[in-house]
């Protein structure tokens, strides 16, 4: 299969050097965005679509350390964006609870409409994601460099464990915009 | 068939005319192309204008008209006459966007909205804006000697799918091959960006008759990549218009259920007073027989609510962008209404920094269109030109429970695709009904509803075997389109698509019939046409000014103006314009003398502050 790496010609990694890659991303779009071959057949126009909304979403998914840890995990077997995925069921009991109280603080600080306490507390995630996403590029790092042999398996669980909890966060985080944005209308 | 028998088949590397950008606007529309290397506008109004308003007049003879001869028909057929349909496009009935203040009459019982016009069937805004782009082609076309087919239309960057369908459409009937739907400040951006050879990040703030866009940009080498885009698609110098509107159908005490005849006299008064109020610091303006005075102040407190709007669009954008007002390399501004001086002021502060006018703002987003009509119909490009835009809005599906799940984030890079695989959850179930939404709210019924489908002929298998994957791709106009595949046996699936706000294909397809029967559509019939209303126009006149003013006539010069009128009554029975236009110009020319005496009259009153009976 082919991966967003190789649509750079990239080998599969956690780290991107992403200035190179939006210099690359620009290169390739001229060759292949279909507004270069308009005059082109249909079946060149069709390629040029095809290659250009592939290199769009390989881009997408690489130049964001988040998406791409995600992706790295997809390689892997764990597709955390899936509903139905089974990986969320497996997320241990330490964070159940840390997503209860979270929860709580939060529908709290919106039922006083208190959007101070709501910001600070997306300041406190804020860290918490940054914290998780670390973790979870350590695992990927050593995953995708070494051959990890038998800790393959553990450094998949790590690595999924602390991106289930960056997938929280995140939405967390947009909880809070929402609700900002809606005190500010 | 040809002379030596065989049958001639269409070239399509036949270089096709002149390819033109337009710029479709809520209150003006403009056509420009790329002739020697320079993006220019083309004349196409009378006195050759640039500026086509965008206004149809419908008559009652099934005649129509566009431009500024139909905007001088409003205040007389309110109803007749349709302002501002780009509002329109895309919309049911319902929308608030719909029911703001205006003088149609809408026929009712429909999903689309459909205006009441004289002459015949209800006609829909994609057909009176087919009536806009029909116009604008065949006055390029004049302007060229050569055919028109193919065009570059932009579209408010915030319009949603089913307001782009529509304008696709629109450019179909008119008879347009449209080479690409262009993101009106991604336009804006490319005349700039190539005109003043510019590097750097942008703020596109367009705000134009009836819409409101922003988008960031960053130029780097010929490539203008946006990063983010918001806006409203119902809000715009219209909204100032109404503002003004609704104070002084207050004055006059008819603001419950105004007569659509006084609206449009109250609403073209107060777009004259807004446009005024840009040079003046008040100005006084007649509409419902009495004189109304607005100070630049006052209309400034007024229209606050709405420039404010577009400051929180704006710091959402930047937010989404990743960029802050300090880190942008400047900010440049389209659209009529960002010439209101409120507004400048408020984007300056809203930026820390002038913006940059330069471009005539009117002009700008046609002349990026020409641009990039000229680049697209090149066949061997050796330029490093390239336009990376994105989705306004997310697209989703519905999922259980009423809520949306997003496939597609808002900003994506189009063109784009995603997937979601759906599984059974009965028993031998073979179809499966999908809803696709846009927008960004968590809820179904906040989003806007773009189509439903049933997902049909799925194998029948045990309930959560069969997996029917469902794909998204969005083409570079930003327009969607689904199909969906059966996984474990690959069968595809066949998809009924229901618009739920636009024209399915079929009806599309009649207008095109329709307006091709309808047209012996040659030039000749509507200049006909054209002349017949303007003549009408003129007749209706001079008999209002000969019954009020009768006294004022000369020995011997109603016998005359008489011949005038009876041999413009008689032409407009025949089919000859230009003999009809002698006719109305002898006429003009014949009651002159008696006209001009009208008016010396009125303005000694004016100037003696007394009327006549006051003697």
């Amino acid at each position: 299969m082919r991966t967003h790496f190789d649509v750079f010609g990239l080998k599969r990694a956690y780290d991107v050097d992403v200035p190179a890659l939006e210099k690359q991303y620009r290169e390739l779009s001229l060759q292949l965005h279909p507004d270069r071959v308009a005059q082109a057949s249909a079946r060149e126009r069709l390629q040029a679509l095809e290659g250009t909304t592939a290199l769009n979403e390989a881009f997408k998914t690489l130049k964001d350390p988040v998406r791409r840890a995600f992706y790295l995990l997809k390689l892997h077997g764990i597709d955390l964006d899936r509903e139905d995925a089974g990986a969320q069921k497996d997320m241990p009991l330490a964070f159940l609870e840390e997503v209860m109280d979270l929860r709580e603080a939060l529908d709290t600080a919106m039922a006083k409409k208190d959007l101070g306490r709501a910001r600070a507390m997306a300041d406190d995630v804020e860290a918490r994601k940054k914290a998780a996403l670390t973790q979870a590029a350590e695992s990927l790092r050593t995953l995708e460099a070494d051959a990890p042999g038998d800790d393959g398996q553990e450094l998949v669980r790590k690595a999924s464990h602390a991106l289930g909890r960056v997938r929280y966060f995140t939405r967390f985080l947009e909880q809070v915009d929402a609700f900002e944005e809606e005190i500010q209308a | 068939m040809s002379k030596n028998g065989y049958l001639q088949i269409h070239d399509p590397l036949k270089p096709k005319g002149q390819a033109v950008g337009i710029d479709l606007g809520t209150t003006n529309s403009l056509v420009a192309a790329v002739v020697q290397d320079t993006p220019r506008c083309v004349p196409v109004d009378e006195g050759d204008a640039l500026l086509l308003p965008s206004v149809v007049h419908y008559a009652k003879d099934g005649g129509v008209v566009v431009g500024a001869r139909a905007r001088a028909l409003a205040s007389e057929h309110p109803t007749d006459t349709i302002a501002s349909v780009k509002r329109f496009m895309g919309r049911s009935p319902d929308d608030a966007e719909t029911r703001k203040l205006g003088h149609y009459l809408f026929a009712p019982g429909a999903k689309v909205v459909r205006f009441d016009v004289a002459g015949g069937t209800p006609v829909t805004p994609i057909e009176v804006s087919g009536e806009v782009l029909r116009a604008l082609k065949r006055r390029a076309e004049a302007h060229f000697s050569t055919k028109v087919e193919q065009a570059v239309i932009t579209v408010p960057a915030y319009f949603d799918d089913a307001q782009r369908q529509a304008t696709k459409d629109a450019g179909r009937l008119a008879g347009l091959e449209v080479l690409r739907l262009l993101n009106e400040p991604t336009a804006a951006a490319l005349a700039y960006g190539l005109d003043k050879g510019s590097q750097g990040t942008f703020a596109v703030y367009d705000l134009g008759g009836g819409t409101f866009d922003i988008s960031i940009l960053k130029l780097v080498d010929g490539v203008f990549e946006v990063k983010s885009t918001g806006g409203d698609s119902a809000l715009g110098g219209d909204d100032f218009d109404r503002a003004i509107a609704q104070r002084v159908l207050e004055t006059l005490g008819a603001s419950e259920a105004p007569a659509p005849a006084l609206v449009a006299e109250v609403l073209a008064a107060s777009r004259k007073a807004k446009e005024a109020l840009t040079d003046a610091s008040s100005v006084e303006f007649t509409a419902g027989g009495q004189t109304h005075a607005v100070k630049r102040e006052d209309f400034d407190a007024w229209i606050q609510p709405f420039v404010q709007k577009t400051g929180t669009v704006c710091r959402r954008a930047m937010k989404d962008a990743g960029v802050t007002a300090g880190e942008l390399d400047g900010v440049i501004l389209v659209g009529g209404a960002t010439r209101v001086p409120a507004v400048r002021r408020y984007v300056a502060e809203l930026f820390g920094r002038e913006p940059l006018g330069d471009i005539n703002p009117d002009q700008v987003v046609a002349l990026g269109a020409a641009v990039l009509a000229n680049l697209l119909t090149t066949a061997d490009r050796q330029d490093d030109v390239l336009l990376l835009d994105v989705i306004p809005l997310s697209l989703g599906l519905e999922t259980m429970g009423g809520i949306v799940e997003k496939l597609i984030q808002r900003n994506s890079t189009i063109p784009t695709t995603a997937g979601q695989v759906f599984t059974t959850f009965k028993d031998g179930q073979t179809g499966l009904d999908v809803h696709v939404l846009q927008g960004e709210r968590e809820l179904v019924e906040d989003n806007r509803s773009l189509a439903r489908f049933t997902l049909s002929g799925i194998p029948p298998l045990a309930a959560g075997l069969a997996r029917v994957e469902v794909r998204f791709q969005v083409d570079a106009d930003g327009i969607l389109s689904v199909s969906a595949q059966e996984q474990s046996t690959g069968v595809s699936q066949s998809i009924t698509v229901k618009p739920s706000h636009g024209l399915t294909d079929e009806e599309i397809e009649q207008m095109l019939l329709d307006s091709i029967d309808y047209a012996e559509d040659d030039i000749q019939a509507r200049q006909v046409r054209e002349q017949r209303v303007d003549a009408e126009r003129v007749l209706a006149e001079a008999d209002r000014q000969l019954g009020e003013h009768g006294a004022l006539l000369q020995d011997g010069e109603r016998a005359v103006i008489d011949a005038a009128i009876a041999r413009v009554r008689e032409l407009m029975k025949g089919e000859d314009h230009l003999k009809l236009k002698e006719a109305v110009h002898a006429l003009d020319e014949a009651s002159r003398p008696f006209i001009e005496r009208v008016m010396n009259q009125a303005i000694t009153q004016v100037v003696a502050g007394h009327s006549v009976e006051d003697y």
